[in-house]
């Protein structure tokens, strides 16, 4: 009778902290563009997002992906719309 | 850690060094090394000295108490002391 020697015999098994994860895509760079008070010209993005987190206001519109633009060049301004939400507006000089 | 329990005339050897990843754990090849090299050289001169079962725990039952079986055991025990005193958080001998 001869036992095989494995010099592993008392070794974990399998490398520790093998996982099958470890995977992430890159940041989508979301938020603001353009702040309050800032300037913003006709089309300009002032904000990037998923869903509506802001409402487009006055002279803002929307795209698919909720991104909000200047329509037209204005200063930017953040508001309250309602109780709990934001809208962002665009008001000429 | 790798626990190495001696009770009269049976070794239990239980557990991982856990010193470094699979293959390259040095601590568990010196204690594998020693172990094996043992337990093969008892059954060489006499297979009948000996009961080995491994499994998940290492079992090594002394059947004779014939001073070579004793000497490689012994020096089996002391090689894996020397071992602790190294790396004293990947390997333990107990004596009871």
């Amino acid at each position: 009778m001869f036992y095989k020697l494995n010099i592993q015999r008392f070794a974990r098994v399998k490398a520790q902290g093998s996982t099958k994860n470890n995977r992430d895509s890159a940041g989508r760079r979301l938020g603001a563009k353009l702040s309050d008070g800032q300037e913003a010209t006709a089309g300009s993005i002032i904000y990037r997002q998923r869903g509506t987190k802001i409402y487009p206001g006055t002279n803002v519109g929307m795209g698919k992906d909720h991104t909000l633009f200047a329509t037209i060049d204005g200063v930017v301004k953040y508001e309250r719309l309602g109780k709990n939400k934001k809208k962002v507006s665009v008001y000429a000089k | 850690m790798i626990k190495v329990i001696k009770t009269n005339n049976l070794i239990t050897i239980v557990g991982h060094a856990n010193s470094n990843v699979y293959g390259k754990d040095i601590v568990c090849a010196s204690a594998s090394s020693i172990i094996y090299t043992t337990i093969n050289a008892i059954k060489r001169i006499d297979k009948n000295a000996i009961d080995v079962i491994d499994n998940d725990i290492m079992k090594i039952n002394l059947l004779k108490d014939d001073e070579i079986t004793n000497s490689l055991i012994n020096n089996m025990i002391d090689l894996l002391r020397s071992l602790e005193k190294d790396y004293p958080k990947n390997i333990k001998v107990k004596e009871n």
